[in-house]
């Protein structure tokens, strides 16, 4: 497996099938012995804005704990969850449970469900 | 059956989507201007737009990816994010000039200036989204839009000079105001060429779920479609040129633009033009917010679709929810949606390799295509086309904006 062409920028599907953003970043692990492994994957603003400039990632987290859902860490999802990686990332998780949909969530909760039709997201 | 039926639906689509605010006032403007010397304009960015909706289809149909998954994945974030800063931003002026343009059409139709139209109007494209499916704003629009065969029919009845209309499909140097005929070639080129269109055409594959056996109605589609939709574009700058012309009446306002129809239909030409723009601009700023909420839902992994509830993709339905309510604000102030519509097919022009370079680079990628991958001949047409629509804007927007 090609870790940047065929992980990085994936897309991120949780075991119901639904989309949980796109991979961020990789957390690798470098040890005195053996082989580095990658750990975990990383989703949200911070990691992408890092990319550009670490000045822009730290300015992400700086508005992320002042807005929003205030998560105070990127969402990180262990490796070992990963089922298979295609065309898109397949997890064997909870989307709602990693921290990669409290936006979606906060944004539901806060902005859509307050205007008529917008339905609820808990009906889901 | 159900494949003729979508065969059907996507000509009308095409014929329906092709016509909007940017394609009726820059093929008006050179008409008014230029008679048919501006034809091949249109013919080459009508070219150009055949080529490119067949393969984002295609993409769609092979990979099951649209074309901003793809450039995401293949690029990058970083690469990605100047693709969607340049895109978005040209794409929300056309959105503020097709909104613009829906005001025009009610203020000759009912008196009350576009300023005051912002707001509702707004509303009304946002209650589409809000409350529509993708069929519905796909398919209701376009029908809707059929109403701009009208001016085919205005053509008609003018009796033009086959020949010399045949001879404006090969370029020619104009005698006077040169730079005028560049920015209006590169605005015209702008308005057929709309990255939008492809973003939207690839969503919506994905949201049909097309698959291989999609390819030959794909194509279809894409030449029979836009083909019609580029001679609905010659058929408004034909009438231009024989109604206002002889006249020297120039577009510089709608009522100006309004007045090429009165002349083949004395009678109905007016309404005719006015529910023209009407339907015409309410589908592409359908489908134009649509395609911003879409790039920013693909790009970013978000769940989206234009058939679930709201919350069910809230950041989806956020995104356009503020983009056609920012979209209303410039209107409200009353800037002009003419000139707004002339600067961003202009810069359509001028951005179109950003988006268009990156999708070259796909087609022509096995991963996502295997044996379905480009040709030399689609790479040909479409290279040039965007080299050339790219060196004219670089050139004519400064000029005119020193001349204008």
């Amino acid at each position: 497996m090609h870790l940047v062409r065929d992980v990085l920028d994936k897309k991120l599907m949780d075991r119901e099938d639904c989309p949980m953003g796109r991979v961020g970043g990789l957390v690798m692990h470098v040890g005195e012995s053996g082989p580095p492994r990658v750990t975990h994957i990383l989703v949200g603003g911070p990691t992408l804005w890092m990319r550009i400039h670490p000045a822009l990632g730290r300015l992400s987290s700086a508005l992320g704990q002042m807005w929003g859902p205030r998560r105070k860490e990127p969402a990180k999802i262990p490796w070992s969850r990963v089922e298979t990686v295609g065309r898109e990332v397949k997890l064997d998780v909870e989307g709602k449970d990693t921290g990669a949909l409290d936006w979606e969530i906060w944004v539901a909760r806060h902005i859509i469900e307050h205007i008529p039709g917008g339905g609820s997201e808990e009906e889901e | 059956m159900k494949k003729i039926l979508q065969l059907s639906l996507g000509i009308i689509t095409s014929v329906g989507g092709f016509l909007e605010i940017g394609s009726v006032t820059t093929a008006a403007q050179a008409g008014a201007q230029f008679g048919y010397k501006l034809l091949w304009a249109i013919l080459l960015g009508t070219l150009c737009l055949i080529f490119l909706i067949e393969m984002s289809g295609r993409l769609a149909a092979v990979s099951k990816h649209t074309i901003v998954d793809a450039i995401r994945e293949r690029f990058g974030f970083p690469f990605f994010f100047f693709v969607l800063l340049g895109t978005v931003l040209v794409a929300f002026m056309v959105l503020v000039a097709e909104l613009g343009g829906i005001g025009f059409a009610l203020q000759i139709l009912m008196g009350i200036r576009f300023p005051w139209w912002a707001l509702p109007v707004s509303f009304v494209v946002w209650l589409l989204m809000w409350k529509g499916t993708f069929s519905l704003i796909e398919n209701g629009a376009s029908l809707l839009g059929l109403v701009t065969v009208s001016f085919v029919v205005a053509a008609l009845r003018l009796n033009p000079d086959w020949t010399s209309a045949a001879s404006g499909l090969l370029p020619t140097l104009p005698d006077d105001d040169k730079s005028k005929y560049w920015f209006l070639a590169v605005s015209i080129l702008g308005a057929s060429i709309s990255p939008y269109l492809t973003f939207f055409y690839s969503s919506g594959a994905i949201e049909d779920k097309w698959d291989r056996t999609y390819l030959p109605i794909n194509r279809v589609i894409a030449a029979f479609g836009m083909t019609f939709g580029g001679l609905l574009s010659m058929a408004v700058l034909i009438v231009a040129a024989l109604a206002l012309r002889p006249k020297g009446i120039q577009v510089e306002t709608f009522q100006q633009a309004a007045l090429m129809m009165t002349t083949a239909l004395p009678k109905w030409g007016f309404y005719l033009f006015a529910l023209s723009m009407l339907f015409a601009c309410f589908g592409a700023a359908l489908e134009i917010s649509l395609a911003i909420s879409y790039f920013f839902s693909q790009g970013f992994g978000w769940n989206w679709s234009e058939d679930v509830e709201p919350s069910s993709d809230a950041r989806f339905a956020f995104v356009y929810t503020l983009i056609i309510g920012f979209a209303a604000v410039p209107l409200m102030f009353g800037v002009d949606p003419i000139k707004i519509t002339m600067m961003s097919m202009a810069l359509t022009s001028a951005t179109l390799p950003l988006a268009i370079v990156p999708f070259l680079f796909l087609m022509n990628d096995p991963i996502y295509l295997g044996k379905h991958r480009n040709g030399w001949i689609s790479n040909t047409v479409v290279g040039v086309v965007i080299l050339i629509s790219f060196v004219l804007a670089v050139v004519s927007i400064p000029l005119e904006i020193m001349g204008g």
